[in-house]
């Protein structure tokens, strides 16, 4: 038998042919991702969670019977399900438009992100309580069964089908899009909204109909990928970080470029299972990290719309609320009070994650640049600290400084790499990069997969003060919280931080004034994630814990909920965000799989009512007394009232 | 006049968010008339076509074309009553080829031109109907932005600046054009700065200052007096 460095031809093209496949779904879902993205500017990260509904719908036709025992209805196969779960997965997609994505299409790309996320958790986290991590079989169609030798290797006709199958949906939605009438409105739509509605054309409803269409596409997917994988309420989840990275790749613009990419991804990956099985899982984000180097608009991308930072900042420099020093006196004095009154490691817990979200909020709320991946910042430092406690011994502080190290390097490189875009495209960059650091951490030996480091010791502050007594830990952990939310109002208040500030409302304005914009987001990145690396590491030698949880992005959704909640550039926003999530977790701990739904439901209600969140809102009220009163006591109303954000 | 009118305007007040564009504009198009909004930049006649167009949602008065009143209406809708919208900054889709942008505006009545009778309108469109739009002249954008609305059956054509930033040449060309469409029967209504061109076309003209009609001028006035226009619109 012929071999190839050593492998056989049956291993490379069986991979090969894996790979394909993958592709194909990666295809079709890609392209469903970029005519969103495209059409409505909204990065659809619930796609992951309506390829799922796709899947598990072909298995609720099968399973007809069982489900609705009195009502007699037959079970219907995959050929029923690939005709009717697209057009009714579509149909929640047109639901979910006409709900919550139409309210959002005049704010802030970022928003759109954002409450996606928070759909895609809602309706993963059901379907979680409903079929826990447990897939379900959906067998091959009788029809489809078998396959064909080719000699070379063997060939599933049902794998074969999907290929053909798949490739011909792409080269079909292509040509719809690049070649007819239909596809003309569709682009012209994407340039000049405006000018297509006055030609008489129902552009809202068109924006509808594409969305639905995108999402029937990941239903489609869902279906052909039922017999292939399991059908499981996870299945969306990981492929939506990957389906971001190949939009990356591809770049905007371009249909078959989505296309292309998305079949070339899955094949490369499938090439790398062969020859260095353990990369396999990031080659496409590695690639990604590449082509942002070489060509950052994308492998297709024509893209040059000049995106810009998001300013969602809701905060009133001259708030009470937002007085630096007042305040570090009152989180002082209170955080000393705290652990007479809630259990210390409650209280710690508290701190940590306040102390990660200001992180988050410099980088999110100061610069306003949508990073999604400061798991990677606070979970890799969280590893290395307890490691080095663990492992080799080192004193409490010297292990979390060296997290913080280590947090600090990964971010000046993730930094570098994502600057080069903007807008939601830093959201997918920042996210696929971090999900490198998470397949790492899933694979590496010294972090022991899924059981985490664990047993990490507390130490001794200074070698006298003994850490494991739970109050010396918590103060320790109030100062560590205290000196991060100095430093982030020291950096705000500093002329770096007006630059930042100065970038935020108007880059173009900031570059004109001889700024070098990236070197201060990239410096700024930096910090942030040395700030979510500090929280990170004092967490892992709290909890005596470093795991996969810590890496995982719904860690980097926290940061984002937290601070989303509190109020987005505030202050005081990401501790208030962090003191109602810790709080909301522990209440709602008892319902089990629920929590995640229900910090999805909280995820949509901040996104739709409460874009200010708690501290902007209050700041806003406080600001709209203050001027009442000065009124009333004879003043002039205000000139100009503060833009509305 | 009123009673005939293809579209009149009545106090219309409109916002651009906190800030007000149109202090109560008041006037009407007769059918089959060209009639011009002559004023400066920010008088507000931008705002006007758009209001018409029903693309400024903050608004307040009354639009009514051919009887209906409009002004609460959805662009698209607007549309379809037989309005056609030819913007400012012309609007040529650069994604779309010269053809797919001349093809977009879908037919809302029976009565647009043929396509025939639009390219031997605008020669240079024909011969370039495979490029991409943006590729086109600044002369040729423009003609493409008229022509694409002359198909769709609308009998109210908004041109907004038509002659903006093109070479005399075409400016003349351009005036030939609407002449002719005059011709045909197509109302206009178009706003303005170069009154030289706007006095050779026009029926009446309706000077805009701070958002609301300070003066209607006929052909006739205009004709004899141009030092009189020329004041309101010196800076």
């Amino acid at each position: 038998m012929m071999t190839l460095l050593g492998i056989s031809p049956q291993l490379l093209f069986g991979q090969l042919l894996i790979g394909l496949i993958n592709g194909v779904f990666y295809a079709m879902m890609s392209l469903g991702v970029a005519i969103i993205f495209g059409m409505l500017r909204i990065g659809n990260f619930v796609h992951g969670a309506q390829y799922m509904l796709g899947a598990f719908g072909a298995w609720y036709l099968l399973h007809l019977p069982d489900l609705f025992p009195g009502l007699g209805l037959p079970s219907l196969g995959y050929w029923w399900a690939l005709a009717l779960v697209p057009f009714a997965v579509g149909l929640i997609g047109a639901g979910m438009e006409r709900l919550f994505i139409r309210r959002v299409y005049d704010l802030e790309h970022a928003y759109g992100l954002l409450l996606t996320v928070g759909l895609a958790m809602v309706i993963e986290g059901l379907f979680n309580v409903g079929y826990g991590a447990a897939g379900q079989q959906y067998n091959i169609p009788d029809s489809l069964k078998g396959g064909v030798n080719l000699g070379f290797m063997f060939m599933p006709y049902y794998r074969l089908w999907v290929i053909v199958a798949g490739i011909a949906v792409c080269i079909a939605t292509w040509y719809t899009i690049e070649r007819t009438k239909l596809g003309a409105y569709l682009r012209a739509a994407t340039e000049n909204p405006d000018l297509v509605r006055a030609f008489g054309i129902n552009v809202p409803r068109m924006l509808m109909l594409t969305y639905a269409f995108g999402v029937g596409l990941a239903g489609l997917a869902g279906v052909m990928a039922a017999p292939i994988y399991q059908v499981s309420p996870q299945m969306g989840q990981s492929i939506i970080i990957t389906i971001f990275a190949v939009v990356v790749i591809g770049g905007m613009g371009s249909i078959s470029g989505a296309i292309f990419t998305g079949l070339m991804l899955g094949m490369i990956e499938g090439l790398t299972k062969v020859f260095w099985p353990q990369a396999s899982t990031t080659v496409i984000f590695v690639i990604m990290a590449i082509v942002l180097v070489f060509r950052p608009a994308g492998l297709f991308g024509k893209e040059t719309v000049a995106a810009h930072a998001a300013d969602m900042s809701t905060a009133r420099p001259d708030s009470i609320l937002e007085n630096g020093k007042l305040w570090l006196v009152i989180l002082g004095v209170g955080g000393a009070i705290l652990p007479f009154l809630v259990y210390p490691v409650f209280g710690m817990k508290m701190l940590c994650l306040a102390l990660f979200a200001c992180a988050y909020n410099l980088i999110f709320g100061y610069v306003g640049l949508l990073a999604f991946g400061h798991a990677a910042f606070y979970g890799s430092s969280a590893y290395i600290a307890a490691y080095t406690a663990a492992s080799w011994g080192f004193p409490t502080e010297i292990a979390i400084l060296s997290g913080v190290a280590v947090a600090t390097v990964i971010g000046a490189l993730f930094g570098w790499l994502a600057i080069r875009r903007q807008g939601l495209y830093f959201a997918m960059i920042t996210l696929a990069l971090a999900q490198v650091v998470y397949f790492y951490a899933i694979q590496a030996p010294w972090t022991h997969g899924e059981d985490g480091i664990q047993s990490v010791p507390r130490g001794y502050l200074l070698g006298v003060i003994d850490l494991s007594d739970n109050m010396n830990m918590y103060y320790f952990v109030l100062a560590i919280f205290l000196i991060g939310f100095a430093a982030i109002y020291r950096i705000v208040r500093s002329p770096f931080g007006q630059v930042l500030k100065s970038i935020r409302e108007n880059e173009p304005r900031a570059i004109s004034l001889g700024y070098s914009t990236e070197r201060f987001k990239l410096l700024a990145f930096t910090l942030s994630a040395m700030l979510a690396g500090l929280a990170g590491g004092t967490k892992a030698i709290v909890f005596q814990i470093a795991s996969l949880a810590d890496v995982y992005f719904m860690t980097s959704t926290d940061a984002l909920l937290m601070t989303l909640i509190g109020g987005v550039g505030t202050l005081l926003g990401p501790v208030v965000g962090a003191v109602i999530v810790v709080t909301m977790q522990k209440e709602f701990a008892t319902l089990g799989s629920w929590v995640i739904v229900v910090q999805g439901t909280a995820f949509v209600l901040c996104v739709l009512f409460l874009r200010k969140g708690v501290v902007g809102t209050l700041e806003d009220w406080l600001a709209a007394r203050a001027e009442r009163r000065r009124i009333a006591a004879g003043g002039e109303p205000a000139a100009i009232a503060r833009g509305a954000h | 006049m009123s009673a005939q009118a293809s579209l009149a305007v009545r106090d219309l007040q409109g916002w651009y968010g906190e800030s007000k564009a149109l202090h109560g504009m008041t006037f009407d198009v007769a059918r089959g008339e060209v009639v011009t909004l002559l004023g400066r930049n920010g008088a507000g006649k931008t705002t006007t076509l758009r209001a018409i167009m029903g693309l400024l949602r903050k608004k307040t008065g009354e639009i009514s074309f051919n009887g209906e009143n409009v002004a609460a209406r959805l662009p698209e809708y607007i549309a379809r009553r037989g309005i056609a919208y030819c913007p400012e900054e012309r609007g040529i889709f650069a994604s779309l080829t010269v053809e797919e942008n001349l093809f977009l505006p879908p037919v809302v009545a029976e009565g647009g031109m043929a396509l025939d009778d639009i390219y031997a309108l605008f020669p240079n469109i024909a011969e370039r109907r495979n490029s991409q739009g943006t590729k086109l002249s600044g002369g040729e954008q423009q003609m493409l932005a008229i022509a694409r609305i002359l198909r769709t059956g609308a009998t109210l054509l908004l041109l907004d600046e038509p002659t903006e930033g093109l070479a005399p040449v075409i400016v003349q060309q351009i005036g030939a054009v609407i002449r002719k469409l005059k011709e045909r029967g197509f109302t206009v209504l178009l706003v303005e700065q170069n009154v030289r061109f706007a006095s050779r076309l026009a029926d009446r003209h309706y000077v805009v200052e701070h958002g609301h009609v300070i003066d209607t001028l006929t052909a006739a006035d205009v004709a004899g007096d141009l030092e009189r226009i020329q004041n309101y619109l010196k800076v």
